[in-house]
C-alpha cells in the first residue's frame, strides 16, 4: 500500500463492499429489553402526555394530592384519608364492600338518607345482628370504629362517604357529632337493626 | 465499468474546492472566535468595551461559524464525492453545486454579521437573522436535490449502507430548519413551545445530522481503508434505523419547565440510543480489526479511526441524559458543552478532515504542498479536543456537586471551574493551530489548482498555432 501522504498517484481501485453476516440474536434481546425498562421509566414519570403535570411530579394523582384544599374539598381530602385508614380495609377504597367482610357504602340506602343520626351511631356505638343493605342480608357485627376519632375527623369521614362513590348526601359537621355523642352517654350499646330504625332518620 | 476513477474524482473538482476550501476559512474564523469568547472567562474586562466583543455575541457566533460554515459545508463536498464513487458516475451539472456552495458560504457571512450586529434570533444554533438562514435554506435545498439527481442517475445501481446514511441526512436539514425557522423566527409560537421545538431543532441537528453524516463517511472509508468488507450490511441497517428512530426524539432536558411527559419521552430515547451505539461500535472494530490494509501513520485512516471512537463516547455521554440524577447534577454545567464539542469537532470535524486529505488530493491532481503537516495537524487536533472534553466533563460534575451543596455559594461554584476552564482554553489554542495547519494546506492547494490553471491558459495563448488551423 501507499504512504498515506502519496495519494493521487496510486489508489486500492476498488469501492467497499459490505459482508452480509446476519444481526445476533444478543442485540435484537438487548433492543427488547431496554424497550421494557424504557416503557416503565415513562409509565412511572411521564403523567401520560397530561399537559399540567410537570416535573418533579409524575402523575395527575401525586400533582393533584398536593394542592392546597380549603372548606368542602379539604373537608374531603381529610375525610379521604381517615377513610382510607380506618374504613378502607374492609368497606374497600372504592366503597364497594367486601363479601363475607363488610357490606358496601357506595348506593347504600344508610348511607343517602336525608339526616346522619342513624348512620353516625353505626360507628359511635359499633352495630350487630342481621340487617339488609343494598338489597343483600348480612348478619355480622362492627366495633365502634369510629369512637375513638375526633369530632372533626369523624365529621369528615362521614361527608366523604356520603359525597363520594355515585353518594349524593348532605355534608356532617363537627358539631353534628358532638351532639349525636354526647346524647349517648358514657359506654353505648351496640346498635341493631331495630334500634336505629326506631331512632330519627 | 467504463468509467475511471480519475473522471469521477475530476468531475468533482471545483465544487469540493469551493465547499472545501470555504470550509477551511470559517473553521479558522470559529476556532478564533472561540478562542477568544473563551479567553473571556479569564479576562471579563479585556473585550467587555466594545459590543460585538462579548461572550453573547463571540460564543454564537464561534459555534455557527464551526456548525453552518465549516461543518455542513464539508459534509455535503463529502457526501457529493462519496455518491460519485460508489455510484461509479462522474458528477453531472457540476456549476449547480458551485452556485449552492457560494450561496451557502454568502448565507454564513450574512449570518455571522447578523450576530455581530445584534440580530442574533437568540435560539441556540439558529442565531443567524432571517436573511443568513434563507439563504442557507436554499443553497442546501439546491445542493441536496442535485446531490440526489446524481444519486439516481449513477451507473451501479447496487446500495452501500453510507448511501441510507447520507440520504437521510440530506432530507433532515431541509425539514427541520425550516420548521425551525418557521416556528421560531418566522411565525414565532407562543409560550413554553418555543424552547420545545428549539431543543428539537438542536438535538436534531448537533447530534443527528452530524452522526448520520459523519458516519456515513466512516461506513465508506473504514472498510475501504482496512481492505475488508463492511461488517456488515444488516448491522449497518439496524444502526441506521434504531439511530435515526431514537436520535430524533429527544434533547429536552430532564428538569426543563416542561410538561412531564417531554423529559420522560427524552430520557428513554437516550436510554436507548445504547443499542444503535453498541452496533455502530461492533461494525468500526470488526471492520477494522485484523484489516490488512494501510498502516495508521497519522494520515486519513488514523483520523477516521480516531473520530469513530469520538463518536462513541460522545453519544455515550448523551445516554447519561438517561439518567435523571445524573443530569440534574449536569444540568447547568459546563458538561454539555463538553458533549458538544467532542460531537462537533472530535467526531465531525476530524471526520472531516480524513475524508478531504484523501478526496482533495485526487479530485485536484495535486498533492498537499505540506504533507508533514498532516500528521504535526492531527496530533494538535486530538490534544486539543483530548484537553477539552476532559476538563470540562469533569469540571462539569464537580460544578455539579458544588452547585448541589447549600453550603457552598453560588460564586465559589462559578470560581472553582477556573481551572478547568484554563484547560479547555489551552484545549482551544491546540485546536486552532490545528485548524490553521489544515486550512494552510487546504488554500496551497487551491493556489497551486489555480496556478497551474493559469499555466495552461498562458502556455495556450502563446503557443504557436498548429500547422493545420494555419490557412494560407
Amino acid at each position: 500500500m501507499s504512504d498515506e501522504t502519496k495519494t493521487c498517484s496510486t489508489d486500492s481501485g476498488t469501492e467497499p463492499t459490505a459482508a452480509r453476516l446476519h444481526l445476533p440474536m444478543w442485540i435484537l434481546v438487548a433492543l427488547l429489553t431496554l424497550l421494557y425498562l424504557g416503557g416503565i421509566y415513562f409509565d412511572h414519570h411521564s403523567g401520560w402526555f397530561d399537559k399540567q403535570v410537570y416535573s418533579p411530579y409524575s402523575n395527575a394523582a401525586m400533582l393533584e394530592s398536593y394542592q392546597p384544599k380549603s372548606g368542602a374539598a379539604a373537608a374531603l381530602a381529610a375525610g379521604r384519608k381517615s377513610y382510607e385508614a380506618v374504613c378502607g380495609t374492609c368497606h374497600g377504597n372504592d366503597g364497594l364492600g367486601k363479601p363475607g367482610q363488610a357490606p358496601q357504602l357506595a348506593g347504600s340506602e344508610w348511607v343517602n338518607t336525608k339526616g346522619h343520626n342513624r348512620l353516625a351511631h353505626i360507628p359511635l356505638a359499633g352495630v350487630s345482628g342481621p340487617m339488609q343493605v343494598a338489597g343483600k342480608d348480612w348478619n355480622m357485627s362492627m366495633a365502634a370504629m369510629g369512637a375513638a376519632l375526633s369530632d372533626a375527623d369523624l365529621a369528615n369521614v362521614l361527608t366523604y362517604i356520603r359525597g363520594s362513590w355515585g353518594n349524593k348526601a348532605g355534608e356532617v359537621t363537627a358539631d353534628d357529632i358532638k351532639g349525636i355523642r354526647s346524647g349517648m352517654g358514657g359506654r353505648p350499646q351496640m346498635m341493631t337493626h331495630d334500634m336505629l330504625m326506631a331512632m330519627p332518620e | 465499468m467504463t468509467v475511471n476513477e480519475k473522471q469521477i474524482d475530476t468531475s468533482c473538482r471545483v465544487p469540493l474546492l469551493v465547499l472545501f476550501g470555504g470550509a477551511a476559512l470559517w473553521l479558522v474564523v470559529g476556532s478564533v472566535l472561540a478562542l477568544v469568547a473563551s479567553l473571556t472567562f479569564h479576562m471579563p474586562d479585556k473585550f467587555g468595551d466594545c459590543p460585538w466583543g462579548t461572550y453573547g455575541h463571540l460564543q454564537p457566533a464561534a459555534d455557527d461559524a464551526l456548525l453552518y460554515g465549516f461543518c455542513i459545508p464539508a459534509g455535503l463536498g463529502v457526501l457529493l464525492w462519496i455518491f460519485a464513487r460508489i455510484g461509479q458516475t462522474p458528477l453531472r451539472g457540476a456549476m449547480v453545486p458551485v452556485v449552492a456552495a457560494h450561496l451557502w458560504h454568502l448565507g454564513v457571512l450574512a449570518g455571522l454579521v447578523g450576530i455581530f450586529v445584534g440580530d442574533s434570533t437568540g435560539f441556540a444554533w439558529l442565531e443567524f437573522p432571517r436573511g443568513g438562514s434563507a439563504l442557507l435554506f436554499f443553497a442546501y435545498l439546491l445542493l441536496g436535490l442535485w446531490a440526489l439527481m446524481n444519486f439516481s442517475g449513477r451507473n451501479e445501481r447496487g446500495m452501500f449502507p453510507s448511501h441510507w446514511f447520507l440520504i437521510a441526512a440530506l432530507f433532515v436539514f431541509p425539514w427541520i430548519y425550516s420548521t425551525a425557522n418557521i416556528l421560531l423566527v418566522g411565525w414565532p409560537v407562543r409560550g413554553v413551545v418555543q424552547a420545545i421545538i428549539a431543543w428539537w431543532f438542536g438535538n436534531n441537528l448537533v447530534f443527528l445530522w452530524t452522526s448520520l453524516v459523519g458516519i456515513g463517511a466512516a461506513f465508506y472509508f473504514l472498510p475501504k481503508f482496512s481492505g475488508r468488507p463492511l461488517h456488515s450490511y444488516y448491522y449497518a441497517l439496524f444502526a441506521f434505523w434504531t439511530l435515526l428512530l431514537f436520535g430524533s426524539m429527544r434533547g429536552v432536558p430532564v428538569g426543563a419547565p416542561v410538561p412531564a411527559w417531554l423529559p420522560a419521552l427524552s430520557a428513554m430515547n437516550s436510554l436507548f440510543l445504547i443499542v444503535p451505539v453498541i452496533a455502530i461500535a461492533i461494525i468500526g472494530w470488526k471492520t477494522v480489526r485484523g484489516g490488512a490494509g494501510r498502516e495508521c501513520k497519522g494520515g486519513s485512516f488514523c483520523m477516521i479511526k480516531f473520530s469513530f471512537v469520538a463518536f462513541i463516547l460522545s453519544a455515550l455521554l448523551l445516554v447519561t441524559s438517561a439518567c435523571p440524577h445524573f443530569s440534574r447534577l449536569t444540568q447547568f454545567t459546563w458538561f454539555g458543552a463538553a458533549q458538544t464539542q467532542l460531537q462537533l469537532y472530535g467526531f465531525f470535524a476530524i471526520t472531516m478532515f480524513g475524508a478531504i486529505y484523501h478526496i482533495l488530493p485526487r479530485a485536484v491532481g495535486i498533492e498537499f504542498a505540506f504533507p508533514k503537516l498532516i500528521r504535526v495537524q492531527h496530533w494538535f487536533a486530538m490534544a486539543g479536543i483530548i484537553l477539552f472534553v476532559v476538563s470540562l466533563v469533569i469540571g462539569g460534575v464537580v460544578q455539579g456537586l458544588k452547585l448541589q451543596d447549600p453550603n457552598v455559594a453560588f460564586a465559589d461554584s462559578t470560581k472553582a471551574m477556573l481551572p478547568f476552564l484554563r484547560a479547555s482554553t489551552m484545549g482551544l489554542l491546540f485546536m486552532l493551530v490545528a485548524n490553521l495547519l489544515f486550512t494552510l494546506n487546504v488554500i496551497a492547494l487551491i493556489f497551486a489548482w489555480k496556478w497551474s490553471v493559469a499555466k495552461t491558459v498562458f502556455a495556450f495563448l502563446i503557443s504557436p498555432l498548429a500547422k493545420t488551423e494555419v490557412k494560407a
